[in-house]
């Protein structure tokens, strides 16, 4: 039993079908027929009433607050069913976006909470296995030579000449000499876009260059480029569960939008 | 009759059932991860760029303003992913941050959006029902109700219901521990650190008196608190006692971070003891121990200095403008005489007067930069700017619309700025590594863009330096920014060296602030030009320098990089040094004229700004001083 159970429970559609389930159950008590124009206050309502009174007070209410809030409930259930029989709830903005938000939260509150499983977020991994791959890291050693000015491109050409020994010295920055196994995205950081994939191309080992960067000119002397492995899921875990969790509420709630909407003809008439 | 007995009962079933799915119980807390796999380097090798003051939908304004997007997704726009924006918009930063801040406001954390849930029948308050159906009415009924809020809660008048430490304290530890979940979720030590932290709106009438506070801890330390709110103070002590009693309680580590005191009439940087009278030794000792930063420029202004202050010194008011006319909800004008309270660069000469007096400088803080954005976006950036609150994300009017956080008149939209960002030297991406870089001062604030600045003092550094390795010379013979000089024989050195955003402008100029307290007593200012580019075109005359040019285009929001340099650094000794004098030095690094957002604004909505808008400036980095003291005599 449990066996033919386990699969069946852990199916998203079942979860739907009995939070479903749970809703008109609680909706079925209540009256069907906005027309029904007898309002019962019995003992039960008067006790929710007292019991959440209590929950925001921290002590129950006094006599004349709970007939206060008696009124108040008969007041709004007037109100309520008159409104709906007059039809003020169509075309109410808050009334609309309040309903809405409410299925909506129904929808992916069960997502939010779920805890995926290895081969789940693996499946993920795999999908988009670009997004969670570890990037490059290079080894270098820089000269920062100040902005991208044909002076300092003539000065770069002719220290390479020399193995990279500079006529005269360079400007200080606030640039380290020799990066060591810098990521692809810190070097980003540092030196503006593009600048990773510039260093790709360089031979290990001499002195090369100029490369452009964000912050001007640059002579390198790339040592070691270390690449990303395969990715490992216990090295990305989080990452792949926030992105399970934020994906699962979103689908969730496309999925119960497309299974509701199914149910409906629409017709769009664009004015011309 | 069975029939309506189930009708009750259903009705609280659905609503279980609701509160259930959506995870509402307050929880336990969530421990923290684990961070010593990440190397520390010896020394700081590279900045961290951070936000320390976000808000989310759990702050009771930003929801009230609109904010539908919680700490979740403040934190994947952090790390660079692509969010939608409360209103619709699809929102992404050039550039990931490194660290975030989650700093809701602690008072009524989550209040807001519990009101605008309830049931409307249990909201017994007339003016809560008010507020109730302002925000139900929609967007513009919703942002009165927020200015409504705070406004009420600078004249103390909020409803009970709000402010009662009981009622509070549930939901506040519901939420804190939902958003805490999030936030150790979202913590990747050596990548991205998330901390814990929240927003103490310390408020003296309409005067703003916030303070951010942030945990080196995660949740298994943390979770042993909530949030404290500020209710009913009108001093920090209360905020000061709880830091201590966390630390006493857990053996972890917290600090507050001050913010607009350009927005409290005086009231943030006092001469004397808050109420009067003269500032005590043990009071000062106790400020500059819990609160060792202060946030220097951020959305709503930047406070670094006013020109009233800082007649001489020609790049003084920044960002003053529309926010020099009064305090946080504009209850109250400003008056010429609160500008010296107000703005940091008084507040570091001030310490030095009343360390002469007392023995013991309150305001010995170092400087960040961040937004204080209500949109759960952290945007600092002029072309990608989502304004203080979801109210005013971009559109083809904010910039020239009234905008006001209380319910008065004042302040136009091009007064807020798309500023700032904390720049951090720390030797790792982790809580540990970034809390204690705060602790000890080691960074810096910038009005958006992302500035490399170095700044070391000591006593024998000289130009030659420069040409070798002079970031390790400076840790070995110097301090870094933050730092203390003894005395000693000489006079004091600097080595100071900036590097432009790789993404952004070139840099006009580096400057050195000099702060001290002369033979008399008096303190006084200076602002030193130290290096800058186009030197050989460029002379200084009476310590003034010709601008660097402006190659704006407003029309197009546009400038270029051929005037400026991308980097300027030198050795400077102090010409006017006098070993008897207490003095602080810090840096000021600006940018040539770049547009600002509103200039971005009008090209996107083909819309014409007012002839005041604010259409370009030159930006800038602010450093951490290092201070001199006198061997005491």
């Amino acid at each position: 039993m449990r066996q033919l159970l386990g699969p069946l429970l852990r199916e998203p559609l079942v979860h739907f079908l009995i939070a479903g389930l749970a809703v008109f159950w609680a909706m079925s008590g209540r009256p069907a027929d906005p027309a029904d124009r007898r309002i019962v206050v019995d003992e039960p309502v008067v006790a929710a009433l007292a019991e959440r009174w209590t929950a925001t007070y921290h002590a129950p209410p006094e006599a004349d607050e709970l007939d206060g809030l008696i009124r108040d409930y008969v007041r709004d259930q007037v109100y309520y069913r008159e409104a709906l029989r007059l039809g003020l709830d169509k075309d109410d903005e808050v009334v609309l976006r309040r309903m809405r938000n409410k299925m909506e939260a129904l929808a992916t509150s069960e997502a939010e909470a779920a805890t995926p499983s290895d081969a789940q977020l693996q499946a993920l991994i795999d999908r988009d296995s670009a997004r969670y791959a570890g990037e490059a890291h290079y080894t270098f050693d820089q000269v920062y030579l100040g902005a991208d000015t044909p002076a300092n491109r003539a000065l770069a050409r002719a220290a390479l000449t020399r193995g990279g020994t500079l006529a005269a010295p360079v400007p200080a920055a606030p640039l380290p000499a020799r990066f060591a196994d810098s990521g692809a995205a810190a070097l980003g950081e540092t030196f503006g876009d593009g600048f990773a994939a510039a260093l790709a191309k360089l031979p290990l080992g001499q002195w090369s260059g100029p490369v452009a960067s964000g912050l001007g000119l640059h002579l390198i002397r790339l040592i070691a480029v270390r690449s990303p492995g395969p990715v490992r899921l216990a090295e990305v875990h989080q990452r792949a569960e926030n992105d399970w969790r934020a994906a699962a509420a979103a689908s969730a709630r496309e999925a119960q939008y497309r299974r509701v909407r199914a149910g409906y003809d629409i017709v769009i008439a664009r004015p011309r | 009759m069975a029939n309506h007995a189930r009708s009750a009962l259903a009705g609280a079933g659905l609503l279980a059932l609701i509160a259930a799915l959506a995870g509402c119980g307050p929880g336990k807390p969530t421990p923290g991860k684990d961070a010593s796999h990440v190397a520390l380097s010896d020394v700081p090798e590279r900045v961290y760029w951070g936000d320390t003051h976000l808000h989310t939908s759990n702050s009771v304004d930003a929801f009230g303003f609109g904010n539908r997007l919680g700490p979740e997704e403040a934190l994947r726009f952090a790390r660079g992913e692509e969010v939608t924006s409360s209103t619709g918009i699809k929102a992404r930063l050039a550039r990931p941050l490194d660290f975030l801040v989650i700093s809701d406001h602690s008072d009524g954390l989550g209040s807001t959006k519990a009101l605008y849930e309830a049931p409307r029948m249990f909201i017994r308050e007339p003016l809560l029902r008010r507020w109730y159906d302002m925000m139900h009415s929609g967007p513009a009924g919703s942002l009165r109700a927020t200015a409504e809020m705070i406004d009420a809660k600078g004249a103390g008048t909020l409803p009970k219901s709000m402010t009662n430490p009981a009622d509070g304290a549930k939901r506040t530890k519901s939420v804190w521990y939902a958003s805490m979940r999030t936030v150790e979720q979202y913590n990747d030590p050596g990548k991205f650190t998330a901390f814990l932290g929240f927003e103490y709106t310390l408020m003296n009438g309409g005067n703003n008196l916030h303070r951010n506070v942030i945990f080196r801890d995660g949740g298994e330390k943390v979770g042993a608190v909530s949030p404290l709110a500020s209710f009913g103070q009108i001093t920090p002590d209360t905020l000061w006692d709880y830091m201590d009693a966390y630390e006493r309680a857990t053996g972890g580590k917290v600090l507050a971070i001050p913010h607009n005191s350009n927005l409290s009439n005086g009231m943030m940087f006092e001469l004397t003891q808050p109420g009067g009278g003269p500032m005590t030794a043990a009071y000062a000792r106790r400020r500059a121990a819990h609160e060792p930063v202060v946030e220097i420029t951020q959305i709503k202004g930047d406070s670094e200095t006013h020109p009233f202050l800082s007649p001489n010194d020609e790049f003084a008011g920044y960002g003053v403008a529309g926010w020099e006319l009064g305090n946080l909800t504009m209850d109250q004008g400003k008056t010429p005489d609160m500008f010296a309270g107000e703005y940091v660069r008084e507040a570091l000469k001030r310490g030095l007067a009343i360390a002469a007096r007392t023995g013991v400088n309150p305001y010995k803080f170092g400087v960040i930069g961040s937004t204080d954005s209500h949109t759960s976006l952290s945007t600092a950036d002029e072309d990608n700017f989502f304004g203080k609150h979801a109210g005013v994300e971009p559109s083809a009017v904010r910039a020239m619309a009234p905008q006001n956080l209380g319910a008065r008149k004042g302040r136009f939209g091009w007064n807020y700025l798309a500023s700032g960002y904390a720049a951090v030297w720390a030797r790792g991406n982790t809580r540990a590594a970034l809390f204690d870089a705060m602790a000890r001062r080691e960074v810096y604030a910038t009005t958006g863009p992302r500035m490399t600045v170095r700044f070391f003092g000591g006593w024998d550094f000289t130009p030659a330096d420069l040409a070798g390795d002079w970031v390790h010379a400076g840790y070995r013979r110097g301090v870094p920014m933050g730092g203390d000089l003894a005395a000693h024989a000489g006079r004091p050195s600097f080595i100071v060296s900036a590097m432009k955003d790789p993404i952004g402008a070139n840099l006009d100029r580096v400057q050195i602030v000099k702060g001290w307290t002369d033979r008399a007593g008096k303190t006084q200012e200076k602002v030193f030009n130290v290096v800058w580019s186009d030197p050989a075109t460029r002379r200084l005359a009476g310590g003034r320098l010709p601008a660097v040019g402006d190659t704006v285009d407003v029309a197009h929001a546009t400038y270029a990089n051929t005037i400026g340099a991308p980097s300027l650094s030198a050795v400077w000794f102090d010409p006017e040094f006098d070993a008897a004098q207490k003095a602080f030095y810090y840096v000021r690094v600006l940018q040539i004229p770049t547009p600002d957002w509103p200039a971005f604004d009008a090209l996107r909505y083909h819309t014409r700004l007012g002839p005041d808008a604010r259409v370009k400036s030159q930006e800038r980095a602010y450093t951490s001083a290092i201070w001199y003291t006198p061997a005491a005599s």
